[in-house]
């Protein structure tokens, strides 16, 4: 393993732009020789950007990656390669090679142009193939392989590259618990115990205080935490970048921090006791949470939905007590979610869309919304959804501009919605109504 | 994913080797059998000698033509056979060659396997450089040189856009193919223009749109030669890199391959290989799309194996083809490209048929 000077990355203000949008922002991190360093955050955080940065995939629009103290820019493939492997997260082999084949090609990086590979060569290949444990399947087809095996192959590939800095991308995504513990296990003893470096890209924050000296926490393209798995892992942390509600434990024996999420069931004090409405809330991702609040607050009975369990919005109507239609996390909602969410619009007298993400997972909330303006008053907070909100493809920006046509009011903020709600919810019944001041912001579309 | 029940290549190694002996064997006797094929019947035995008199230079049978009385019977069957059949033989290797070594090194570079110089453009766009040349009024027989650079011209801007357009519109089988085939056709209808309207006049559309093997003789035979064998010993070089190539772009990178000039270098190699054959005989099909498949049942993945082999195959199949068009239909001359579409096109539509399926299962 060459192992040239300076530590094994430097990242200074790297930003990387897709188009207009930022997917890394302004990001520095540094990681030195002998270290695991566990890359985390939310989906769409920056960490596979951060990764394929290091790996020279993209070109940062500013800022600077050096490895192993050269900058990265200056590098030949094969230069880079010597000093950085990478794991994919996953890698379906087109051809039936021979395992021992598809180890070989990590020696590329150490041929001499147009050259083929050395007694050591095969030597090496052979001693990685044996430190995952798969000594005796060099004659397999990768095809043939399990999940975990396949997965150890990659692992055994980028070892026998002896690249003093080893990137895993979720290398564990695909594997059972045994396999992820066996493959992380194997990595600290192959890699860091040797002087290497890792960065390695992970959901299982548990997995990830378990195995690394730090974690570095990314939200939106920013790194917001960056330290050793006790003073990062925290409850707030996981409700702000993950919006999820958790508890935080320490391992008696280990004393390694782990958490445990707070689920639905587990949860007290149900006060959802208004006496107006319902007012029926679309959200999603914390969009909600606040209009929730203050129509509770306000005396109005809420539904909500249909929101994903462990969503940040669901644990704000679990801690109000309303009443939702729940989808599994990250699922697309079912048939039996979206008719208990038509059961609930059914039963609204008003509807508001708060101002969430639209995604191919909840997209179907305002799918079950055109037509509704024409029986009851139905407001859009925050407008139409512009790239920043709208992942379906512009299917959701249609859908709300297509209630914009059916007469749904646009509001500005939860303020101007409560007085336009008191007011209309208030004419035909009357007497119990508080006369609301006019809102300053309630442009009809 | 369904995985495949059987090794790569396909078969034991024990029949995939008598099937190397059987594609040999074949080969040789289709090699040896060609000379007799032509419009005009000549004896087995005066063709034997002919071939023997003219490859040993009279050291053996000094008289080529033992049997025949007359002199002159005898100096037309030669020029028959020597300068003309075996020529034209030489030729269907070498461009049948050319053809499959660039359909091979094609699927490698875009990791697509209906790839081929025909489908994508490139035999188009070095078809119509090459016709360029004589519409600027050189003749055929300066142009020997210069032909081949003119279509290695035409087929390298063929295949450099194309390699542009794969990058910008995603890495898809079917995108890639669409692109190559719209360009494709508008290269032919542009060549057609240019072939009908030629203020030189005297040039057969027919022969360079469908291909032929008409033109061949020893000089051709031997700067087709020549070109490819450089592109075919350059291209070897890059075996290697074109394994790597396809576990992905990106992989590959990683594992230190330059993926850009390697595309590049090889894709000029290909698109010199496709020069080669169409400067000579015009636009002839699905050659490199067939012999990469069926070398690959043979020798297995490997591109330093599959690039030679399928050169081999590319030249026994061009050959056969050429033999039925002969053989078959002696009174007239029929473009050999023609015999290659009958067979090719229902291949292709094959594979692609087998694709769909396979999608299916792997949805399923």
């Amino acid at each position: 393993m060459i192992r040239p000077a300076g530590p094994a990355v430097t990242l200074r203000g790297v930003t990387v732009r897709f188009g207009r949008r930022e997917a890394l922002r302004e990001l520095s991190l540094e990681i030195s020789a002998g270290e695991f360093v566990a890359l985390t955050g939310p989906n769409g955080s920056g960490k596979t950007t951060l990764l394929r940065t290091i790996l020279g995939f993209l070109e940062p629009a500013s800022g600077s990656v050096a490895l192993w103290g050269a900058p990265a820019r200056g590098l030949t493939p094969r230069q880079r390669a010597r000093r950085v492997a990478w794991v994919p997260q996953q890698e379906v082999p087109r051809d039936n090679l021979p395992v021992r084949d598809y180890v070989l090609f990590g020696r590329y990086a150490h041929l001499a142009p147009f050259a083929g590979e050395s007694a050591t060569d095969r030597a090496r290949a052979r001693a990685a193939l044996d430190a995952v444990g798969l000594a005796d399947r060099g004659d397999s087809g990768v095809l043939e392989l399990s999940g975990g095996e396949r997965q150890r192959v990659l692992l055994a590939r980028a070892l026998a590259q002896e690249s003093p800095l080893l990137l895993l991308d979720e290398p564990t995504a695909h594997l059972d618990i045994g396999h992820e513990l066996d493959l992380l296990e194997r990595v600290r003893r192959l890699v860091t115990e040797r002087g290497g470096a890792v960065l390695a890209a992970m959901h299982d924050l548990n997995l990830a205080a378990r195995y690394a000296d730090r974690i570095v926490v990314l939200s939106r393209g920013r790194l917001v935490e960056d330290g050793p798995a006790e003073r990062v892992l925290s409850e707030a942390l996981l409700r702000e970048v993950w919006g999820v509600a958790a508890e935080l434990r320490r391992d008696p024996r280990s004393g390694h921090p782990y958490l445990v999420p707070r689920l639905p069931g587990d949860l007290p004090r149900p006060r959802a006791t208004g006496s107006r409405g319902p007012v029926h809330v679309v959200g999603g991702g914390g969009a909600a949470a606040p209009v929730l609040r203050r129509l509770v607050d306000h005396g109005y009975r809420v539904t909500a939905g249909a929101l994903h369990l462990l969503d940040s919005d669901a644990q704000a109507a679990d801690d109000l007590g309303i009443v939702y239609a729940a989808e599994v996390p990250f699922a697309p909602l079912g048939d039996r979610v979206r008719q208990e969410t038509r059961r609930l619009l059914a039963g609204a007298r008003a509807v508001v869309v708060s101002p969430a993400v639209f995604g191919p997972s909840n997209v179907a909330n305002l799918e079950e919304l055109p037509g509704i303006a024409a029986r009851i008053p139905l407001f859009l907070l925050g407008g139409v959804p512009g790239p920043d909100r709208d992942f379906t493809g512009g299917r959701a920006r249609a859908l709300v501009e297509q209630l914009g046509r059916e007469g749904a009011i646009a509001v500005a903020d939860p303020a101007a919605l409560l007085a336009e709600l008191d007011a209309r919810l208030a004419a035909p019944a009357g007497a119990e109504a508080r006369p609301a001041p006019r809102a300053a912001a309630a442009p009809d579309p | 994913m369904t995985a495949p029940s059987v090794r790569p290549g396909g078969g034991g190694p024990t029949a995939r080797r008598w099937t190397g002996v059987a594609v040999a064997g074949g080969g040789a006797l289709l090699v040896l059998l060609s000379p007799l094929v032509g419009s005009v019947a000549i004896p087995a035995g005066e063709v034997a000698a002919i071939l023997l008199h003219g490859l040993t230079g009279g050291a053996l049978a000094a008289d080529p033509c033992p049997s025949t009385v007359s002199a002159r019977l005898c100096g037309a069957y030669t020029e028959i056979v020597w300068d003309s059949r075996v020529p034209e033989i030489l030729l269907a290797v070498i461009a049948g060659a050319a053809l499959g070594l660039s359909g091979g090194t094609l699927q490698g570079i875009f990791r697509n396997p209906l790839a081929d110089p025909y489908l994508l453009g490139l035999s188009a766009g070095g078809t119509l450089g090459a016709s360029l040349l004589f519409s600027l009024g050189i003749g055929a027989a300066e142009a020997n040189l210069a032909l081949p650079l003119f279509a290695f011209a035409g087929a390298a801007l063929t295949g450099l856009l194309l390699l542009a357009a794969s990058r910008l519109l995603g890495g898809s089988v079917e995108t890639l193919l669409l692109t190559g085939v719209a360009l494709a056709s508008l290269l032919s209808a542009m060549l057609s223009v240019l072939l009908l309207y030629n203020p030189q006049g005297g040039l057969q559309v027919d022969f360079w749109l469908l291909g032929g093997l008409g033109d061949a003789s020893w000089t051709v035979d031997g700067i087709a030669f020549g070109g490819v064998l450089a592109a075919a010993s350059l291209l070897l070089l890059y075996g290697r890199e074109l394994n790597l190539l396809q576990l992905g772009t990106e992989v590959a990178q990683s594992l230190g391959v330059a993926t850009g000039s390697v595309r590049h270098r090889t894709l000029l190699l290909a698109s010199l290989a496709t020069a080669m054959a169409v400067a000579f005989t015009g636009i002839i099909g699905f050659v490199g799309l067939v012999s990469p498949h069926i070398v690959r049942r043979l020798v297995g993945s490997d591109y330093r194996k599959v690039l030679p082999a399928s050169a081999l195959v590319g030249g026994l199949f061009l050959l056969a083809a050429n033999d039925l068009a002969v053989g078959l239909f002696p009174a007239i001359v029929l473009p050999v490209g023609i015999f290659t579409s009958f067979a090719g096109a229902p291949f292709f539509l094959y594979l692609l048929y087998r694709r769909r399926r396979d999608a299916a299962g792997d949805a399923a």
